[in-house]
Order: structure tokens, then C-alpha cells, then sequence
């Protein structure tokens, strides 16, 4: 595969262990799995951002793109979103929005504050299977992210 | 009062005020000829009685008495005494003397004639006083005088009325002890108002004479003389009470409503919440299952024997069926929290973006439409047209088992403020008997393996419906087809 040699570092930010298995399940379906980093709540997740708590010692660099679930533990979703896109050094990641919820009040506030794509995770595990592979390839691949990400 | 009038009258008889004359003048003669006698002349004994004449019996007394004062000065008093003869060197004092008594005379009923008019006047004042007094027993406002010791002075017949006192009950009476007033501010505040401005308005507390207790609104003004000083207030007061009671009644009733509202709000909130939780929590473990269970199929179809693949099956088929039925239940209650936002909608264009909506089920069907004229509604478009992809989707759901299907879409003849739509079909009908479950929600009159559905549809329907005002119904047999009808008011100022 062509696309291999430049995969970008995906950032799953998922609080349940089993969306987590069958996320990682449907990339590995599509060997998109290989840069994933999981962050299991809001907190871990901007932990990962600003490199410092446990991911004091990552190597630096932005995800070519965060999967972020809106409910999450601590610190939510929506709250994660916020402080990224009032960050002059996060904003310009791409943020894509996966979640269960189709409520339309959370659609809206996504968006509002600069979401990058809002999907919401079908029940049907093949087209979950499909969303997920999609947006890997999507993002990972074919998207140019902006400078600063970081890429295999 | 009574003296004047002792003083003012006037004898009314003639002989009264011609003898009254004649006495008078008698009587100062006796006591001139008297001074006479005594050697002393004086003629104003005579000007008075000329006086006493004109003052009570009027001008023809008056010149009878000058008259006859006159012939007894020349008689007796002017040289050459007891002839009528008046010698040259006593002339001009016996004109002096006659000029002397036209003028009394003059005077006094001058005088007379003044004290007349004004006692005319008081009379008239007294007739109008009592008839305005009687114009303000005409009204039914409540109105008193009082004086600025607070004393009433003025008491209608209204006020009688409303606080049940007469008015020589009332009037002497301090007004504010006699009605128990009580006052909105303290009453110091007031009075410096009132004196500043002149009025004063409010609401006041009365009791009445039977102890009741009113409240009146309340006018004051300031009655002041021409020295500007204030002289007495006018107090003018209408009867709130029942109005007053109105007011509490709807402030109370408000008040239960906000409280209402504010629940029900708490209960949209919690059923807001409820949804989300569903929306949310009841998916995730579904997609679990369904996820994990696909995965044991991929890794063990081949090893399972066919049972096992079926149950494999049926697991994912049921974890499908109720994430769909997720779906339809949240869209239903948010049909119920959404805003509708009326306007008027052409229901013909309306059928026409239906029509293309449903145009994947219409595949490979053989359907003969029969559209007919449709008015404007008023309502929500995209609540409106969900209610016509429902029914126009079940219409070609259920024709599906006919090689010819027949749907017909119409106005049907509504009363003179509703407007009915309806759709025919001639597909497989329903038993009349359950009509009444048609709408319910997850309600169905259809086995699953004959026709596919969660049964909200129809309950989506009569929901969008009432809450645009309208009704829904439907008729049909088993075999025979049928016809689903909605109505709403007819747009007004429209058809």
C-alpha cells in the first residue's frame, strides 16, 4: 500500500474498552491500527496534547487527527474541544467527532466549535466497520494535515 | 339666619305701610312740638321717621312720609307758625330740610332694594346647593366632604350605600375614625402630598358601618377659599373589592400556572435527559454486542455447525431491529419537544417531495397514482411532510402483495373550519375492529414477516397532527384497503 509510508498518528480518545477493542479491530481490519494512541477520558486525552502527566516523554507533534467520543469521563468531550480550538498550537488539528448520540443539541455545539466531521457510530458493526476504515483512510491518509503533525 | 330675616322683612299690606308712614311722622311731630315747647328746633326726628317709613314700607311710605313731613315742618316750624305759608327768608331753609329728606328716603330704600337682592340671591344659592347636592346623590361613586379637621361635612347617597351610615350619621363624624381607614403609606406622607399637589389617589381599606371591610379606590381634591387657604377635601371612592378579588384570583391562578410551567419544564428537562441517556447509553452496549457478535461470525462461521450460524444470525438480525427501534422512539419524542414553526404550506409540493422521498420503495412496483387538488395548510413543512412520507410509504407498503397497486391521494370534504387530506390505498386494509390501535405507539395490526415496521409511524403521524389542531382517523377492511385522514384548521383569512 502506497499510503503506508506516510500514516499519520491517530489519536482515539474512547472511554469504553469495548468501542476501544472494536475501533482498534475495524483500523486493524484496514492496517490503520499501527500509530493509534488511546486516551481513555478527557483529561488523558489533553494529557496527550500538551505532553505532559503520563505522556510527559512522548515525541512531539500533533495527531494527523483526533477521534474524540463526546461522553467521556472527567473531562467531556465538548470541554476537550473547547480548550483545543482556543489553543493557538492545537486548533488547526482535525477533530472528527464519533459518537452514539445523535442528539442534534450536541451536533450543533460540535460544530459550532470547529469540528472537523461529526459521525455517529451505527450499531451494525459492518457499517461501523465501513465509518471507521473510512475515516482512517480519510484522515490518516489521504488528508494533507497541517505542518506540525506527525507522520510515519 | 334668623335675625336677618327679622330685620329684612317687609310689611306686605298696604294700610301696614301707609299707616306705618303716617304713625311715624305723628310720632315726630309730637316729640318736634315737644322740643318745640322746650325751645329747641330739630328737624331730624323727622328724617328719621322718613327713615323708619322707607325702611319698612317701601317707596310710597316713604314719600307719604316726606310728603307729610313736609306740610307739618311748614306748619309748625317755618314762620309764619300754624299756616302752610312759607315767608321769603324761610325758603331756603324749608327746601334744605326737604332735600334733606328726599335723601334719607333715597338712601334707605336704595338700601332696602340691595338687602332685597341679596337675599334673593342666598335663596337661589340655597334652590342650587340643594339641586347639585341631589345631582350627587344621582351618581353611585361614593362621595363625602370633609373638613380639614378631617370632619365630614358632605355625605351622598352613595356613600350611604356603600358604607351603610345616613348622612346625620355621618356627617360631624371624623371620617378616617368612622371608616377605620387604612392607609397604603403612613398617612403624614400622604397628607404632605396631597397638600402640595392638591390630589391624591389609592387604593384604601374601609369598614363598613355592618363591619365589613372594602377596598375602594380612592380620589382626593383640595377645595381651597380665595386666600388660597385649603378649606376641605373631596373625597370621591369606588368599590374595588370584587375586582380586587378578580386580580388575587388571577395573580393566584398565574402563580399555580408559572408553577406548572416550571414543572413541566422540569419534566421536558428530564425527559430531554432521558432521551440522551437513551440516545447514548442503551446504543453503545447494543453496537457492542452486535460488534462482537459479527466478529465470533467472521472468526467461526466454518467451525459452527448451521444451528449456531442461525442463532448467530438472529442475535445480530435482533440487535438490528432494536437499534432501529432506538431510533424511531427518540425521533418520536423529539417530534413531541421540537418548536413547531408554522407557516403556510402548499400541500401539493409537499406531496411531490414525499413522492421522490419514497421513490426507492416504488421500484419495481406497478403503482397507478391518482393525485388530486390540494389546498395550502398552515402548519410545520418538515413535521407536514413527515406525516405524508408515513402514510404515502405504508400505502405503498402495504399494496405491495397487489399486482396493480392504487393510491390516491385527496382532498376530502371537511366541516367549514377543517381541512381533511386523506390516503387510499387498495393494498391489504386492517380489521375495523382495531382501528382504535392504528395509532398507538409500537402498535401493530401486522405480523412482521408479512410487513417490516416498528410501529411508529402512525403514532408519528397523530402526534405531528395534534399539535398542528387537527384530528386523525382511518377507515378500512380486511382485504378491502384503506384510507388514512388527517385534519387541521383551515388557514384563516385563506379559502
Amino acid at each position: 500500500m502506497k499510503a503506508m509510508n506516510k500514516l499519520g498518528r491517530i489519536l482515539l480518545v474512547e472511554d469504553d474498552p469495548k468501542d476501544v477493542e472494536l475501533t482498534l479491530t475495524a483500523l486493524e481490519e484496514y492496517n490503520l491500527a499501527n500509530e493509534v494512541i488511546v486516551a481513555r477520558d478527557g483529561e488523558e486525552a489533553l494529557e496527550y496534547l500538551y505532553s505532559r502527566g503520563k505522556f510527559k516523554t512522548r515525541s512531539s507533534g500533533n495527531p494527523a487527527v483526533m477521534l474524540l467520543d463526546l461522553k467521556l469521563p472527567k473531562v467531556d468531550g465538548l470541554e476537550v474541544l473547547k480548550q483545543i480550538k482556543s489553543e493557538e498550537k492545537l486548533r488547526m488539528m482535525p477533530v472528527v467527532v464519533l459518537t452514539s448520540s445523535k442528539e442534534e443539541k450536541d451536533m450543533v455545539a460540535s460544530y459550532k466549535l470547529g469540528v472537523s466531521a461529526y459521525v455517529v457510530k451505527p450499531v451494525d458493526f459492518h457499517e461501523f466497520v465501513n465509518a471507521i476504515k473510512e475515516l482512517g483512510v480519510f484522515w490518516a491518509v489521504i488528508n494533507e494535515p497541517p505542518p506540525g503533525s506527525v507522520r510515519k | 339666619m334668623a335675625r336677618s330675616k327679622l330685620r329684612l322683612r317687609i310689611f306686605q299690606s298696604p294700610v301696614l305701610r301707609y299707616g306705618l308712614a303716617v304713625l311715624s311722622v305723628s310720632v315726630a311731630l309730637g316729640g318736634a312740638l315737644l322740643i318745640e315747647r322746650l325751645q329747641l328746633r330739630n328737624i331730624t326726628l323727622f328724617l328719621f321717621a322718613i327713615a323708619v317709613a322707607a325702611w319698612y314700607g317701601g317707596t310710597g311710605a316713604a314719600v307719604l312720609a316726606l310728603l307729610l313731613s313736609c306740610i307739618s315742618f311748614a306748619y309748625f316750624f317755618v314762620e309764619p307758625s300754624h299756616t302752610l305759608y312759607i315767608s321769603r327768608a324761610h325758603i331756603p331753609y324749608f327746601i334744605l330740610f326737604v332735600l334733606f329728606a328726599w335723601l334719607v328716603s333715597w338712601f334707605s330704600s336704595v338700601r332696602r332694594r340691595v338687602e332685597a337682592d341679596l337675599l334673593q340671591a342666598h335663596d337661589k344659592l340655597k334652590i342650587e346647593v340643594s339641586e347639585r347636592s341631589s345631582l350627587l346623590n344621582l351618581t353611585h361613586d361614593t362621595i363625602f366632604v370633609r373638613d380639614m379637621s378631617d370632619s365630614i361635612r358632605y355625605w351622598n347617597r352613595g356613600a350611604e350605600e356603600l358604607y351603610g351610615w345616613t348622612p346625620e350619621q355621618a356627617i360631624g363624624k371624623r371620617s378616617h375614625e368612622l371608616l377605620r381607614t387604612v392607609f397604603p403609606s403612613p398617612l403624614d406622607d400622604i397628607q404632605a402630598e396631597f397638600l402640595r399637589t392638591g390630589r391624591w389617589e389609592g387604593e384604601l381599606n374601609h369598614t363598613k358601618a355592618d363591619g365589613t371591610q372594602v377596598i375602594v379606590a380612592s380620589r382626593w381634591s383640595l377645595r381651597r377659599d380665595e386666600r388660597e387657604q385649603p378649606i376641605a377635601v373631596l373625597e370621591t371612592n369606588n368599590d374595588i373589592t370584587v375586582r380586587k378579588r378578580w386580580e388575587q384570583e388571577i395573580q393566584s391562578l398565574n402563580q399555580k400556572l408559572a408553577m406548572r410551567s416550571t414543572e413541566l419544564e422540569a419534566i421536558n428537562t428530564e425527559l430531554e435527559a432521558f432521551a440522551y441517556s437513551v440516545s447514548h447509553d442503551l446504543r453503545a452496549p447494543l453496537r457492542h454486542m452486535a460488534g462482537y457478535t459479527e466478529l465470533l461470525q467472521k472468526k467461526a462461521t466454518s467451525t459452527l455447525d448451521d444451528k449456531s450460524n442461525h442463532y448467530i444470525k438472529m442475535v445480530l438480525e435482533s440487535a438490528k431491529r432494536m437499534g432501529n427501534l432506538i431510533d424511531d422512539l427518540l425521533a418520536f419524542s423529539r417530534i413531541g419537544r421540537a418548536e413547531t414553526q408554522n407557516t403556510l404550506v402548499s400541500l401539493e409540493q409537499l406531496v411531490r417531495e414525499a413522492l421522490t422521498e419514497v421513490r426507492d420503495d416504488t421500484e419495481g412496483r406497478n403503482i397507478a397514482w391518482k393525485i388530486g387538488a390540494l389546498p395550502d395548510f398552515y402548519g410545520d413543512r418538515s413535521m407536514l411532510r413527515l406525516v405524508l412520507v408515513n402514510l404515502i410509504s405504508n400505502a405503498i407498503k402495504f399494496t405491495r402483495t397487489r399486482p396493480q397497486a392504487e393510491i390516491e391521494i385527496g382532498c376530502a370534504d371537511g366541516n367549514e373550519d377543517d381541512l381533511a387530506i386523506f390516503v387510499r390505498d387498495n393494498g391489504v386494509g386492517f380489521d375495523a375492529r382495531y382501528a382504535n390501535k392504528l395509532f398507538g405507539v409500537f402498535q401493530r395490526l401486522h405480523q412482521a414477516s408479512e410487513f417490516e415496521g416498528t410501529g411508529i409511524g402512525l403514532a408519528t403521524v397523530q402526534r405531528i397532527i395534534h399539535r398542528h389542531g387537527g384530528k386523525v382517523w382511518a377507515k378500512g377492511a380486511v382485504d378491502g384497503g384503506a384510507t388514512f385522514y388527517f385534519s387541521a384548521p383551515k388557514p384563516r383569512g385563506h379559502l
